[in-house]
């Protein structure tokens, strides 16, 4: 090995990246060679100089304030980032995709339902949660009924109306939880759907509700009566 | 034992998916929530990179409304994780700074966030004070000398201890020449620091 890769090597070395084959190369090389243990001993020196004066903040940066010019950042062109969801390009193969679909359907159902066949019973359309999701299903509306019927029972104006407190966090949870049994239902049940569109909704009302807004539990208690959010969680729940 | 269960072993996972698949929809919630969990480590490199925490923090704004905006172009399937690809953003971002600050980064050794560690240093006298100063003055001026890639290579390598693999990925380069790069950063500084502390009694 010649002392210009061993030097390379030193550096990989003080950074624990060479493997023990390349260790045990340089390691003899080290031994033999005298500028190059020289060398080696340097280049630890120079390594925890840089540690020893390594820059180091003296105070945190303000994270809220930071995250303030972030979010109107990104409030400023929202409608950019919808479009960009779906770009004009998609809409050509999408559309073809239907189109296709479509040809295929009819060609199908020309040959395939001919008059003199009897007709075939249609299976019943699966409008109820596949069994293995139902306990996931209930299990959910259960975690988040609590919080629901508390908005359901707030009473506005009224001077001895306990205070709506909400946890930020386990609204996130249920929010991201309700997010990914939409995601599972969303073709396989679509009554199980719709409520969790619904309560989509509602759980981002109070995840973004201002903290001093005294109309805000109101707006949601509306929200929840309006959808008959609270009826659809009954009658799933009898399903 | 409750049937949540089983969603809870694949919750902490994929928290950060659904979060993104959330902010991907519009949800500025979400994206807080992304904002929080990896602040911390957008701001580390950011701050490492260009020494002064203001234009730090302007780039972690960058950063994060970048990536907002691209939130779109990432998909989890390329194997790509969610911090790698704000890291990415964050590396492009603290390099468009630094071009952009260049007459700013000639005078980092006046920028007052960095607090001076000999402090609490067990050797700290006079001397060795002046002596660090004079360090870290060497020290600034090679990084200076380095060239933006080379820069950000030994920023990540030296002060955010990624691996060479992990750098590659970060900067949408090869291993190979992460290391080359690396090799070159770390011989300018040790050839620029190579007179002072071998003339000094640098008892290490």
């Amino acid at each position: 090995m010649d002392c210009k890769k061993a030097t390379n090597l030193i550096t990989l070395d003080l950074y624990g990246e060479l493997n023990e084959r390349e260790r045990a190369v340089l390691d003899r090389h080290v031994r033999e060679c005298r500028a190059c243990a020289a060398e080696l001993e340097y280049t630890k020196k120079v390594f925890k100089l840089l540690d020893e004066l390594k820059p180091v903040l003296a105070a945190e940066p303000n994270w809220e304030r930071s995250w303030q010019k972030i979010h109107s950042g990104i409030s400023e062109t929202p409608a950019k980032n919808k479009a960009q969801l779906f770009p004009r390009w998609r809409w050509v193969y999408a559309s073809s995709a239907i189109a296709a679909v479509l040809i295929l359907g009819i060609v199908i159902g020309k040959y395939w339902f001919t008059p003199s066949q009897k007709p075939v019973p249609m299976a019943s359309p699966t409008t109820t949660s596949p069994a293995s999701l139902q306990p996931a299903l209930s299990s959910h509306l259960e975690d988040i009924k609590p919080m629901l019927l508390e908005y359901a029972h707030y009473t506005a104006g009224d001077q001895g109306a306990k205070k709506i407190v909400i946890d930020e966090k386990t609204v996130r949870g249920l929010l991201i939880q309700n997010l990914l049994l939409k995601r599972i239902l969303a073709e396989k049940d679509p009554a199980a759907a719709e409520l969790l569109d619904d309560l989509d909704l509602v759980l981002k009302e109070i995840a973004n509700q201002p903290s001093q807004d005294q109309q805000a539990p109101s707006q949601i208690k509306d929200l929840i009566n309006q959808r008959g959010i609270l009826f659809k969680m009954e009658v799933l729940k009898t399903l | 034992m409750r049937p949540f269960v089983r969603f809870d072993i694949y919750r902490k996972d994929m928290e950060e998916l659904s979060l993104i698949r959330l902010a991907q929809e519009g949800d500025t919630l979400a994206f807080r929530s992304l904002f929080e969990e990896n602040k911390q480590h957008v701001f580390g490199i950011a701050f490492r990179y260009l020494k002064n925490a203001e234009d730090a923090e302007d780039v972690l704004q960058d950063t994060f409304i970048k990536a907002y905006h691209a939130l779109d172009k990432y998909s989890p399937e390329k194997g790509v994780n969610f911090g790698c690809w704000l890291g990415r953003i964050c590396v492009n971002a603290s390099i468009d700074a630094l071009r952009r600050n260049k007459v700013r980064e000639a005078h980092s050794l006046d920028t007052e966030e960095v607090v001076d560690v000999r402090a609490n240093s067990p050797r700290s006298n006079p001397e060795k004070t002046a002596l660090d100063i004079e360090i870290r003055g060497k020290i600034d001026k090679a990084l200076n000398s380095l060239s933006p890639k080379q820069r950000m290579i030994f920023i990540l390598r030296h002060y955010q201890e990624y691996n060479t693999r992990e750098i590659a990925e970060y900067m949408n380069s090869t291993e190979g020449s992460v290391k080359k790069h690396l090799f070159r950063a770390v011989d300018t500084i040790k050839k620029r620091l190579r007179h002072l502390i071998m003339e000094s009694d640098y008892g290490l």
